[in-house]
Parts: C-alpha cells; sequence; structure tokens
C-alpha cells in the first residue's frame, strides 16, 4: 500500500529517480538542449499557436477544414499506410543484412557497412531519378525483357505503390539497419553457444536468445524509418501512381503556393501529433531509453 | 538526465521527420490570367509615348544595389543577359540575385520586416489584389501599362514580364509519321492516339481546362469552371495518365517517348526538340497563354529604384529582350521578339481557341479545386 501511496504523490516517478544519478558532465548536453528548444520547440509551438489564429479567430476552423474534405483525410491515411509498408519492407531486408553484418569476419562487416551507408552518398532525387530511370515503360528493365521477347507488353513496375516502396526503402534502410546492428554486435555470442550446449536447436536458440535480444534494435529502426517515412512526398510523386498522394506536398502547397498558413500549419500540426502518438504508444510498449538511448550507461 | 535524453531524442526525431521530406514543391508557375477581352491596347496609340520613353530611358541612379530574384536556370540567365547588364551599362544600378523566387519567402519576409528582395519574379498565382498585403502597388505612371498584353491578369501590384503557353507537346516517333493530334480532344482520344498521357500533378495546372476544351467547351466559356464535367472528362484516360511534378521531367518523359502527348510548358517542350533533339513537336491550338510577372515585396528598401527597373523591363524597346535565348515573351504588345524565335513563341501562335487563367477566379476557389483534384485521383 506504501508504495502505492507513494507513486500517486509522485506522478514523474523515472524523472525523480533519475536525479541521483545526475552527473555535472551532463551539462554539456545544455547547448545541444538549448540549440533543439530554439530552433525546433519553439518554432514548433508558434505553428501550432498559428494553426487556430490564422486567420485571426480561428479556432478550429482550419481542421474543420481539412476533416470536411474526404479526400484530404484520405491522403493522410495514405500516408501512415505507406510509410508503415515502407517500414516493413526495410525490416524484412534489413535484420537478414544486419545479422549478416554480426556474423561475417570483422574485414567483410566493414564492407557490408559500406554498402548500406553507400546510397547516403548521392542525393535523393538522384536516386529517385534512378529508379525510374530504371523501372519505367520505356526503362532498362523493360527494354532488356523486351528485347530479349520474354514480355510482349511492358510490366507495370512504375507508378503504383509497389514502385514508392521500392524507392523509400532503398532510401531509408540505412535508418533501419544501423540500430539494428548496433544492438546485435553487442549480443554475446556465448549466450548462443550456451544455448546449443543446453540442447537448444540453431533455430530455437535464435528465436528464444538472439530474436528477443536484437528487438530493441528493431524497434528503433522501426520508428526511426516510420516517422523519417511519414515525411516524403518527392518519391511518392515520383514513383507513385494516382493514389499514392502523401499529406507532405499538400503542405507545401498550401505553405509555398497558396500562402494559407493557417490551413498549412494545421495539415502540419496533424501529421506531427499523430507521430507524436505512435511514439507514444511505442513508448508504452517499450522503453525509449532502450530504443534511443541505448549506448547510454552501457559497454 | 536519462529521461531528457529519451526527449532529446523525441525532438530530434519530430525536427528530422518534419524537416527532411527533401526538394521543392510545384514549378514555377501555375495558372494564370484574367480571361478577359481582346487587348484594347494596339489599336490605341494614344498615350504610350510619355510613359513609354521615360521607362526606356533612366537617369543614372549611382551607388544603387537592387536584388533581383527569379527562377534561375537559363531562364534568368536570359533575363539577365536581357535587362539586368544593360540596365546596369545605362543607369549604374547593380544589381544582387536570388534564383529561389518563391511566394513564401516574400510573405515571411514582409511579416517579418525584413524585406531584401526589391524586385521578383514570380508565377501567375501570385500578386493578386488578395495579396495587396504582401506588395508595393505599382506606379503605372512610370510603367507604359497600356502597351501590356490586356489578357495577362495585370493587376495593380504586377506586370507579366514573360509570356509562356501550357501547350499539348507529342512524340513523333511514338505517334507514328502523319498522326498529328490536331487539340485536346486528341489527348483524350487514346483509341485513335494510342500511349500515356503525361501531365502535371497540380490541381490548377491546367488540366480541367484542357479536359473541358476537349469535351467542347469554348477557351471564353471556361470559368466557372465545371469540376464535375471536367473530371468526368479526366476518368475517361484515368490509367493512361503519367503525373511529371517539374519541368525536368516532362521534357524527359516525351523526350524518351514514355508518353505520346503531354500537357507541357512550351519553353520544355522546345528544349525536348532543340536542346535534346528529340522527336517532339508541339499543338499550339487550344493553348493556355500565361506570364510570370514582376512584383516588389512591401516594404522593399529600394522601392523607386525597383519601380524604375519594372518599367525599363517593360518598355516596347527592351520586353521581348529574353526571346534571344528562350521561347519565351514579349508582353508588350508592341516588343518585337527575335525573329527566329517567334514561331515557337506563346503569345504569336495565340489565336481564337487559345485561352487565358482567371488567376483571380482561381485563387479564390483553389479548396475547392483542389478537393476536387484530390477527390479525382483518390477515386
Amino acid at each position: 500500500m506504501a508504495t502505492a501511496d507513494e507513486a500517486r504523490r509522485r506522478p514523474w516517478p523515472s524523472l525523480v529517480g533519475a536525479r541521483p544519478r545526475f552527473n555535472r558532465w551532463s551539462a554539456l548536453a545544455l547547448p545541444a538542449v538549448v540549440f533543439l528548444v530554439v530552433v525546433f520547440l519553439i518554432p514548433l509551438l508558434a505553428m501550432g499557436l498559428r494553426s487556430v489564429t490564422d486567420p485571426p479567430g480561428a479556432g478550429l476552423a482550419n481542421y474543420e477544414q481539412f476533416f470536411a474534405q474526404d479526400a484530404y483525410v484520405r491522403v493522410l491515411t495514405n500516408t501512415f499506410w505507406i510509410a508503415l509498408l515502407a517500414t516493413l519492407a526495410c525490416l524484412v531486408i534489413g535484420y537478414p543484412f544486419a545479422y549478416l553484418m554480426t556474423v561475417v569476419p570483422g574485414r567483410f562487416a566493414g564492407l557490408l557497412l559500406i554498402a548500406v551507408l553507400l546510397p547516403f552518398w548521392s542525393s535523393l532525387l538522384v536516386r529517385t531519378f534512378a529508379w525510374q530511370v530504371l523501372l519505367r515503360d520505356t526503362g532498362v528493365i523493360n527494354r532488356f525483357l523486351l528485347d530479349l521477347g520474354l514480355i510482349s507488353e511492358p510490366l507495370t513496375l512504375i507508378r503504383t505503390t509497389g514502385g514508392v516502396i521500392i524507392g523509400m526503402s532503398h532510401i531509408l534502410l540505412p535508418f533501419m539497419v544501423l540500430p539494428m546492428y548496433a544492438v546485435m554486435r553487442r549480443i554475446d555470442p556465448e549466450y548462443g553457444r550456451a544455448a546449443a550446449n543446453l540442447g537448444a536447436s540453431p533455430l530455437s536458440a535464435f528465436l528464444r536468445i538472439f530474436l528477443p535480444l536484437s528487438l530493441p534494435g528493431v524497434l528503433a529502426g522501426s520508428l526511426l524509418v516510420f516517422v523519417l517515412a511519414l515525411g516524403f512526398y518527392i518519391t511518392p510523386a515520383l514513383l507513385g501512381g494516382l493514389r499514392d498522394q502523401m499529406i507532405s506536398q499538400l503542405i507545401v502547397q498550401q505553405i509555398q503556393q497558396r500562402l494559407d498558413w493557417g490551413f498549412g500549419t494545421a495539415m502540419s500540426v496533424l501529421l506531427v501529433g499523430i507521430t507524436l502518438a505512435v511514439l507514444f504508444a511505442a513508448s508504452r510498449a517499450v522503453r525509449l531509453r532502450d530504443v534511443f538511448g541505448s549506448s547510454v550507461g552501457e559497454d | 538526465m536519462r529521461r531528457s535524453t529519451t526527449i532529446t531524442a523525441f525532438l530530434a526525431i519530430v525536427a528530422i521527420a518534419s524537416g527532411c521530406s527533401g526538394g521543392g514543391g510545384g514549378g514555377s508557375a501555375a495558372p494564370s490570367a484574367a480571361a478577359s477581352e481582346p487587348a484594347p491596347s494596339d489599336s490605341g496609340a494614344a498615350s504610350p509615348s510619355a510613359a513609354g520613353s521615360a521607362a526606356c530611358n533612366p537617369e543614372r541612379q549611382e551607388g544603387v544595389t537592387l536584388s533581383f530574384v527569379s527562377f534561375g536556370g537559363v531562364y534568368q540567365e536570359a533575363q539577365r543577359k536581357a535587362w539586368l547588364a544593360p540596365y546596369t551599362e545605362l543607369t549604374g544600378v547593380e544589381f544582387t540575385e536570388d534564383e529561389n523566387s518563391s511566394n513564401a519567402t516574400i510573405k515571411t519576409q514582409v511579416e517579418s520586416g525584413q524585406v531584401t528582395w526589391d524586385v521578383v519574379d514570380v508565377g501567375n498565382d501570385f500578386g493578386l489584389d488578395v495579396h495587396k498585403d504582401l506588395l508595393e502597388p505599382l506606379d503605372f505612371s512610370l510603367i507604359p501599362k497600356d502597351e501590356l498584353n490586356a489578357d495577362l491578369g495585370i493587376t495593380d501590384y504586377r506586370i507579366p514580364d514573360i509570356t509562356y503557353g501550357v501547350v499539348l507537346a507529342y512524340n513523333t516517333e511514338v505517334l507514328g509519321a502523319g498522326n498529328v493530334p490536331a487539340g485536346w480532344a486528341d489527348y483524350f482520344d487514346t483509341a485513335k492516339f494510342p500511349g500515356k498521357r503525361g501531365a502535371w500533378d497540380y490541381s490548377e495546372s491546367g488540366m480541367f481546362e484542357f479536359a473541358l476544351m476537349a469535351d467542347g467547351v469554348k477557351p471564353a466559356d471556361l470559368y466557372p469552371l465545371d469540376l464535375e464535367r471536367a473530371s468526368k472528362k479526366l476518368d475517361t484516360i484515368k490509367d493512361d495518365i503519367v503525373f511529371w511534378s517539374s519541368g525536368a521531367e516532362s521534357q524527359e518523359l516525351i523526350g524518351s517517348g514514355e508518353v505520346a502527348m503531354t500537357m507541357i510548358w512550351n519553353g520544355r517542350g522546345w528544349s525536348a526538340k532543340n536542346i535534346d533533339q528529340k522527336p517532339v513537336e508541339i499543338q499550339w491550338n487550344q493553348q493556355i497563354v500565361t506570364a510570370d510577372y514582376l512584383v516588389i515585396p512591401k516594404g522593399s528598401p529600394n522601392k523607386d529604384a525597383a519601380m524604375k527597373f519594372i518599367a525599363y523591363t517593360a518598355c516596347a524597346e527592351h520586353n521581348a529582350g529574353p526571346s534571344e535565348f528562350i521561347p519565351y515573351g514579349p508582353t508588350n504588345t508592341k516588343s518585337t521578339a527575335n525573329e527566329a524565335m517567334v514561331k515557337d513563341l506563346s503569345v504569336t501562335n495565340a489565336d481564337e481557341n487559345s485561352a487565358y487563367f482567371d488567376d483571380t477566379y482561381l485563387a479564390e476557389n483553389f479548396d475547392e479545386i483542389d478537393a476536387a483534384w484530390q477527390a479525382w485521383k483518390a477515386g
């Protein structure tokens, strides 16, 4: 009973609990925190304020305007759907890759790391155009197959949701692989050997030992990719079909061309708000500091 | 402190998400120009000269520096060669340039009271009466307004500096010799002209207008847009449409034959043919004639000098200058375009079948038009 009472009196138990561990070195984070507050938090709040005050006395009018248009709401849900698909695609490709990096000798792991980082060295736009050149009706793949006589009509590889997922997962893969690799390489291989000693099959050892231990990395990568994917719109515009519209494009249109900043910020607030809700929900399931702060206090 | 590490990571993620979308929005231009009556300018050679001559022969203004902002590339280079450089020689006015013209930047500058741009080249969706809080009213005692093409939606805050057309371009190799689309009805006829169709993915790109013209609506009767009728017409080629989101992309799509026909800005069609040497031709019939405009942000520190420069670009003698280099312009009806370029200009191909954007209508009804566009795409 005493503990329950205590908990009731302390709504932020973890914060209070953390206080004794405060040390002077954490003051080094102060500039970064100040920077984030000034450059991100304050503008974010200003954006929120604008969404209810522009035009003057707007209140929730901008939000009502948004939800009054079925088409806009569909774009919003579509945004999350595409982000989810891209995350799953990255996970399916990225997990075995990260696993491979942990089991091969160091030299090969370095090569694999370079392979993951390579896409970072060219611009998003260039890579997306490259996919266009490869995938479209008159593109490299279709030309090749047509010339070989394997197909008589070009395959539809582009201007579909599939095309969007291909392009996005190519761009986002490093954000999935790197956090997973960081977690996986810290998993002591002795655990697996111990499991085998105790009679576990390789599969069972993987499922019961390695997989659970790698989950923080999986979650970190997935959250990172998902949240980044929500802001995409160039790739869907170039590789997607008529229905693969994402909300960022509507926001840009309102902010840049229409100059309706009340409506534009309202849409941005919706996007940020739902994103935060996703992160919050995720924080219920896992401890986010394991996910994003996994190196703190370890090793 | 662990808690704040988490929070910091949180914020960083949110920040990345909101800042990482990467790249620009639409193109330079959107829909334009009031669908008004034929220009009253040509015949009435009544008053122009007074304003005209002052505009063409500005006095020396030593020590003045103007910032000029346009859309970069060969376009801004043409403006530089045709207007900026000669103006510096004539008056001593120096220019600093930016190549990232944006309505939003003008709004930001004006709202924050930090106006650094003096003369800005903008698309046809800007410079309207609804933007009066953001722009200086122009001085039409300096600018020869009555010489300017009145179809191009002149307002108190903007004058057109170059014209261009939103046109139909087709790939002659894909369509085959002798198969020439006569207008937008053929764009919508995939039985007679098989192949994909390119279009700008933007609700006020002109696609609703083209759909209506293809359906038999006369250019003069386009506005107010019958969105339902236009959407229905667009439905007929829904599976054949390929969207583009930049001028460069449209040029590539039609040049490579990925699409058989596309709506395109005439300069891009011209480049596909003349720069890229691709089998591309333009059908001028039923084009939409539109323009880019010069404006002065409200509170520009060099307002008066900016006004004189704008007047200089508008005067008959200099207005067609950019057409020496690119297929754009002129907007002054007394100005003579580069002879070699005349056949490739929107204005010289304009006829009774040409349409003009009603910019004011399009600005006032954007939300409805955009919702119809999104609904059509998702439907």
